[in-house]
């Protein structure tokens, strides 16, 4: 049996795989603050005594795209995203950092200022942000939280708050098992930079979805290939047998 | 089973689930008092198929860089109702109330507890009660006299109405107005009504036009806050990724009918 066949399977498992990350990114198009992975291949070989005649395919996910998405203006005083390379911080429920780009914010009952999956979001000092109740809520473009406290006349302006601006370098950066975007294990931590932030509006998803279905027909092209490929082996091995026969 | 498919139908699904936001927000355009919900997303977990780190071949040396982790897809968060005011349109009617800033009218559900709205549509009903459109007691209830002519309510709740021949208005009660710190948090049960959830806080009663609470005003209805033309962009944006994600399943179903045929 030729080993051509097990190669070719790897190539279209590998195949197979990379086209689900694809549709997750495809999937994601519209999820605010999505930042879309990169999938490659990779040639392994096969080490041992002899040529190297094989090489299996493997993929991978090297990195994570965090090129920004593009800006969506809503008008609601509780959304935020943030310019250039900024990202506001999150506490995620195993109690560390994480960072978003975009957030559409809620305050809780207790006045906890958290994001809409419940993460508090944090301060310059890296607290959870908490709120009395208020009239009016505003994000300055520096991340300054100022409000109107209830019952306060309108022209009452409190500055309450800032909201944590950290500028990561973007390669020391990785998307988690849980999808939150942390830096690397062995980094210092960040401090607060001097970023702007937009106040009601939210950044959309950065998947490109041109590329993406371009990037499905090369999958899908790519995988008939390696089956053709299969099944060339299997004729040769027809072949083989054909000649072995006695009549 | 391919991946691929089952990730894609997490995208069809939530596309649909944000038509069906949109639809509904489109269906209340006019609908008083109605506020605006946005569906919400969130990338689901990451599966690890290769460790990063793991061993790529013999040498301890020769590891893995990055690994491969392949997201499950996408899941709604939950439609997030947007508490912006309504524009305010003039009735002229003299029941017809609007609420120009924060906070909700109380109303008596038929099981006495409290809901809360926006609309402002009150009519009588034959005991003279003010109630709103579906009959509901506004709460505290107001009563008012079947022989009274004007009925003014002010920008404080305050209500007054005139008797014929008698010279002073009569005082007929006071409409207060209940307030939350997260109104996104209130549940929605239909007919413009809200219940108090925990996540909403519990409300705070005040008389209008007091404090941070606001004014009423007498012969106008708000409006919905429904931004159609936001709304129409989102529903093309939804159709679109929708056929984007069929593609993906297509494409997946294709790879596995080359497979059948060709193997």
């Amino acid at each position: 049996m030729d080993r051509m066949l097990y190669v070719s399977m790897s190539g279209a498992k590998e195949a197979l795989l990379s086209q689900a990350n694809n549709a997750n990114n495809l999937a994601n198009a519209t999820t605010d603050g999505f930042k879309q992975d990169f999938n490659q291949f990779r040639a392994q070989h096969v080490e041992g005594p002899g040529w190297h005649t094989r090489s299996y395919s493997m993929g991978e996910r090297p990195a994570t795209d965090f090129s920004a998405g593009p800006i969506k203006v809503t008008g609601r005083s509780l959304d935020v995203a943030t310019k250039e390379n900024g990202y506001m911080a999150v506490l995620t429920p195993n109690g560390d950092e994480a960072y978003i780009r975009s957030a559409s914010m809620q305050i809780t009952a207790d006045g906890q200022l958290v994001d809409v999956h419940g993460n508090p979001m944090l301060n310059a000092a890296g607290a959870p942000i908490v709120l009395p109740p208020v009239d009016h809520f505003e994000v300055g473009n520096d991340g300054t939280i100022s409000v109107v406290p209830a019952g306060a006349p309108a022209n009452e302006v409190v500055v309450l708050d800032q909201l944590r601006l950290v500028e990561p370098d973007h390669r020391q950066l990785e998307k988690g098992l849980d999808g939150f975007i942390r830096q690397k294990p062995g980094n210092d931590e960040l401090g607060q930079a001097n970023i702007r932030v937009i106040n009601g509006a939210l950044e959309g998803s950065n998947v490109n979805t041109v590329q993406a279905l371009v990037t499905m027909i090369e999958l899908t092209r790519k995988y008939e290939m390696q089956v053709k490929m299969m099944k060339t082996s299997k004729d040769h091995a027809g072949a083989s047998d054909k000649i072995l026969s006695i009549r | 089973m391919n991946r691929a498919l089952y990730v894609a139908k997490t995208g069809l699904e939530a596309q649909q689930f944000r038509l069906a936001a949109i639809s509904n927000n489109l269906a209340n355009a006019n609908t008083y008092g109605f506020k605006a919900g946005r569906a919400e997303f969130d990338d689901l977990l990451y599966q690890n198929v290769r460790m990063p780190g793991a061993q790529a071949g013999q040498d301890p040396a020769n590891t893995l860089p990055s690994g491969l982790q392949l997201g499950v897809g996408v899941k709604a968060v939950g439609v997030q109702k947007i508490h912006t005011q309504g524009n305010l349109m003039i009735t002229d009617n003299q029941l017809d109330l609007a609420i120009d800033g924060k906070g909700f009218f109380q109303v008596l559900d038929p099981e006495g507890n409290i809901m809360y709205t926006r609309d402002g549509s009150f009519q009588v009903n034959q005991n003279g009660d003010v109630v709103t459109s579906s009959g509901y007691l506004l709460e505290p209830n107001i009563q008012i006299p079947p022989n009274v002519t004007d009925i003014s309510i002010a920008r404080d709740g305050t209500v007054f109405a005139k008797e014929p021949g008698v010279a002073a208005p009569i005082d007929l009660g006071q409409i207060e107005i209940a307030m939350f710190i997260n109104p996104a948090g209130l549940e929605s049960v239909g007919q413009n009504m809200y219940y108090e959830t925990i996540a909403s806080g519990a409300p705070v009663v005040n008389n209008p036009n007091n404090e941070d609470a606001g004014a009423l005003i007498q012969g106008a209805l708000e409006a919905s806050n429904v931004n159609t033309v936001e709304e129409l962009i989102g529903m093309i944006e939804a159709q679109r990724t929708y056929e984007m994600n069929s593609k993906a399943i297509s494409a997946a179903d294709g790879m596995m009918q080359y497979l059948n045929n060709n193997v």
